[in-house]
């Protein structure tokens, strides 16, 4: 209080404001600093390696594999070569896993202590329409869970190359061009054979011979946090991956999904008539058609065509859920958009002249883009879902690429058999993280829009316009 | 004779700097065509003020907005309306830009093309201010130029005309960007100083305060604020003190008083307050359902109210009538003017009504022979006039008006 009302008298901005008081911002800085550098390899290797054609470029990080190594074989006398200090397998790998989640959250727990710094040291206001919104997402224990997941699931992703206890090349792609060592008890030293030759060893195929379940050592000495699948290679590693192909997908497809339905709420709410009735008529034919043939159909026709290799065919589902999806999304902000039209403030920024495009963007977009993400962050979990289940029906993202519905797919035979966890753990997965999209979305929108808590959603309020 | 004189006045309304001829807006729905506005008239000078007062539905506030063009549809302001905008400035300005809409006036002042801005031939510049825009008929482009830096407008309700999300300062910068080209610290200053001109304490804090941490008329002072920020030469207030408690509202008509002393605005002000419009207004149109019935310098409105609806009106103030058991009202509703009228619109609820009231449209005349700034749409008036030779006169006028229709007939009244 007192500390705003100091400000007001010389007021120059937030610059000013940081100058006048550079200790809490440059401590904060210096922190993002030191935790950014831990880990900047990774985020530079993960940039690259997404945009085709560059190819990963590879810089020191901490948290990887080669540091702290979890693949080694162990000698007779019990004790373990090649991983990290000596320990087993389990404990290495388990150790990077822990590292790198508590990475992710001390991340999030500074850029929390960030905007804490601000709002109590920069920020001029003493209140801002915002701080309500995060007080009722403090009390949101159902909105909590979901970011949490969601957040899980995204490091999940973000972190994969380091999150397997084995890599995606190594295990999964190019299993024969790479070798594991392992100690031969029948000759009685160190040998290697191909990574290939070691998958055909640690298959699991639903009797108890042939199975690695959860938590399992194979005969080559290799850790399986979450078992093998049916040809003898690393779930978990699988699992790791395939959350980065479900994520980019749902990410990119609800961008341009959610980018059409936004632009096309404002110009529908602006303009109302014409452009709200041709819209209408687009988006019912975009929705009338059934979604799931079409994929399938698209999937076989475009099967060999430089289009469905990309990315192993992600890009074609990013192109038709992006193109498919805005119809919804549209439909429940349009109502919104339509209401805050009807502002008064509205018609007084147009009485003192301001052009559409500002009133749109400054006037109109704040009320709209917060239930964009609402209905964005419920659709991630649908694309998920549609993803998985095109690899189910052996379509979509093309073998070897690793995508959770073929895995569901994989052990469906073995359900029953000691073999469960090849099936069981995607779909709880798949559930888990759909849910947890979910539960963010319904957090959002009690945070931003108290009113409609309880509920089904606020785009029924669809005021009536055009004509 | 009198008709003579109404024809002839029509080049008088030259020095006014909005002219509002034969107005009618109307809402196309599926059910019906509802004439909000039918045929209003009247002009404004400079460093004036006008009222337009009227029951809720009376068509106030739509006149307002067909001045500003945010008639939406299914709306529209329809043809034979026009909004004459006078200010030498903007009509150079936008003759310059907008070349292809500029029309010449032939000798006898009628328009030679259908442009909306129409130039006195021979006024080469428009210097001597002699030409107008036509913002009835103007393209959108031209109507957004005129909107803030020409015509500004205040709102009814001070909190939703201000954006909840931005603080009072971005706000009143956004206009100062957009109209006075000034930003970062020089608008700051500027807007500050703004709001210092409308009574706002401590302007600099206030800057950075959101609309919900000031009071109703702190708010309002903050959209007057706004208006100003634009610089306009005319200021529609669309109610702007209605949502205010009366000692806020006296607080704001004084303020807009000395704002108008200061930058000699003109004021459309619209109320169905009658004790405030007694207060602000210099002359006083009173609209019923979509017509303007009487129109009268506020005193002679007051003192001697003509129409049998502005004497219901003036009754229905409490207090002016101290002896009255009950407050004296108007029974029934103002009607849903759906149909071009035909006969008169208040009969229904007049306590004079005779025989002809529903079959003769009641015209604008003069409410007694010479009384030239005094008129009223009633058949009982010229009121020295005989009833049948009243309602003649407004027989004829209505078939001439028919004739001639995009020449409305104008009084000097309703300069």
């Amino acid at each position: 209080m007192t500390m705003s009302q100091k400000l007001t008298q010389e007021d120059e901005g937030i610059g000013s404001r940081i100058r006048s008081n550079p200790r809490p911002a440059l401590i904060w800085v210096v922190g993002a600093l030191a935790l950014l550098a831990l880990e900047f390899g990774a985020i530079v290797q993960l940039v690259t390696s997404t945009v085709p054609g560059v190819g990963a470029i590879e810089l020191p990080t901490l948290l990887t594999r080669e540091l702290i190594p979890n693949q080694g074989y162990q000698l007779p006398n019990g004790s373990w070569q090649g991983t990290f200090l000596g320990l087993s397998p389990a404990i290495a790998w388990l150790l990077r896993v822990v590292l790198v989640y508590a990475y992710a959250f001390v991340w999030v727990a500074w850029v929390w202590y960030g905007y804490l710094t601000f709002r109590r040291n920069y920020r001029f206001a003493d209140w801002t329409p915002t701080d309500d919104r995060i007080d009722r997402l403090r009390g949101h224990r159902w909105g909590q869970f979901g970011f949490i997941v969601v957040f899980a699931f995204v490091m999940f992703a973000m972190f994969a190359p380091a999150l397997g206890p084995t890599t995606l090349q190594g295990n999964i792609i190019d299993p024969y061009s790479n070798d594991v060592s392992y100690y031969d008890e029948e000759v009685g030293e160190v040998a290697t054979v191909t990574v290939g030759t070691a998958n055909l060893a640690s298959q699991s195929r639903g009797n108890p011979d042939q199975n690695y379940g959860l938590w399992s050592y194979d005969p080559y000495d290799r850790f399986h946090p979450a078992g093998t699948i049916s040809n003898g290679k690393d779930m978990f590693t699988f699992l790791v991956f395939g959350a980065r192909i479900s994520l980019f997908i749902a990410m990119s497809a609800t961008l341009i999904a959610g980018g059409i339905a936004f632009v096309l709420a404002m110009v529908t709410a602006y303009y109302k008539g014409l452009a709200d009735l041709v819209t209408v008529v687009a988006s019912d034919a975009f929705s009338s058609i059934p979604l799931v043939l079409l994929l399938i159909m698209l999937s076989v026709v475009l099967r060999n065509t430089w289009i469905a290799s990309l990315y192993n065919g992600a890009v074609i589902l990013v192109l038709i859920f992006g193109l498919f999806f805005w119809p919804g999304y549209w439909r429940t902000v349009r109502g919104p958009a339509f209401q805050t039209v009807e502002n008064e403030w509205i018609d007084a920024a147009k009485s003192y002249g301001q052009s559409p495009l500002t009133l749109m963007r400054k006037h109109i977009a704040p009320y709209v883009i917060g239930y964009l993400l609402i209905y964005a962050s419920l659709g991630l979990g649908g694309i998920i879902i549609s993803t998985s289940a095109l690899s189910y029906l052996g379509l979509g993202i093309t073998a070897p690429t690793p995508e959770w519905g073929r895995l569901v797919a994989l052990g469906q035979a073995y359900v029953p058999t000691v073999s469960w966890h090849i099936s069981i753990i995607p779909g709880l997965a798949i559930v888990l993280v759909v849910t947890g999209f979910n539960a963010l979305g319904d957090g959002i929108r009690d945070a931003i829009d108290p009113e409609s808590e309880g509920s089904t959603e606020g785009g029924t309020a669809a005021a009536g316009g055009g004509g | 004779m009198s008709q003579q004189r109404v024809r002839g006045s029509t080049r008088g309304n030259e020095g006014a700097i909005l002219s509002v001829e034969n107005l009618r807006t109307a809402f196309f729905t599926d059910k019906e065509t509802i004439y909000a506005v039918d045929g209003a008239s009247f002009d404004l000078q400079k460093g004036e003020t006008i009222g337009i007062v009227g029951e809720s539905g009376s068509g106030k506030s739509v006149t307002a907005r067909s001045i500003m063009g945010l008639i939406e549809s299914p709306g529209r302001v329809l043809d034979g309306s026009s909004i004459k905008y006078r200010n030498a400035d903007a009509v150079e300005r936008l003759a310059e830009e907008f070349s292809g809409e500029v029309t010449y006036r032939d000798g006898n002042g009628e328009p030679e093309g259908d442009g909306c801005i129409v130039l006195d031939e021979g006024a080469e510049g428009a210097a001597g201010g002699r030409g107008y825009i036509d913002l009835a008929h103007a393209p959108k482009k031209i109507v957004k130029r005129t909107r803030g830096g020409e015509i500004a407008m205040i709102f009814q309700d001070p909190l939703s005309s201000l954006n909840p999300v931005y603080t009072v300062g971005n706000q009143i910068k956004e206009t100062l960007n957009l109209h006075r080209d000034l930003s970062g610290t020089n608008a700051t200053d500027e807007a500050a100083e703004l709001l210092e001109a409308v009574g706002i304490p401590d302007a600099r804090m206030a800057l950075n305060e959101y609309p919900h941490q000031f009071s109703g008329g702190q708010r309002q002072r903050v959209v007057i604020a706004m208006a100003l920020a634009c610089d306009p030469e005319v200021l529609i207030c669309d109610e702007p003190t209605t949502a205010l408690d009366v000692t806020i509202q006296a607080q704001i008509l004084d303020l807009l008083d000395d704002i108008q002393d200061e930058r000699d605005l003109a004021i459309v002000f619209i109320t169905h307050d009658m004790g405030v419009i007694s207060e602000i207004s210099d002359r006083v149109n009173v609209m019923y359902a979509g017509e303007i019935v009487e129109t009268a310098p506020a005193e002679t409105l007051f003192l001697d109210p003509a129409h049998p609806y502005t004497r219901g009106l003036l009754e229905s103030i409490p207090g002016r009538n101290p002896d009255a058991e009950r407050l004296t009202t108007i029974e029934g509703d103002v009607p849903t003017p759906n149909q071009p009228a035909t006969q008169c619109r208040f009969a229904p609820r007049c306590p004079e009504e005779f025989d002809a009231c529903t079959q003769v449209h009641p015209e604008s005349v003069e409410s007694s022979d010479g009384a030239t700034d005094h008129t009223v749409a009633c058949l009982l008036y010229p009121e020295d006039r005989s009833r049948e030779d009243a309602v003649s006169l407004h027989e004829r006028r209505g078939r001439d008006g028919d004739e001639t229709d995009d020449e409305p007939t104008r009084t000097e009244a309703q300069r």
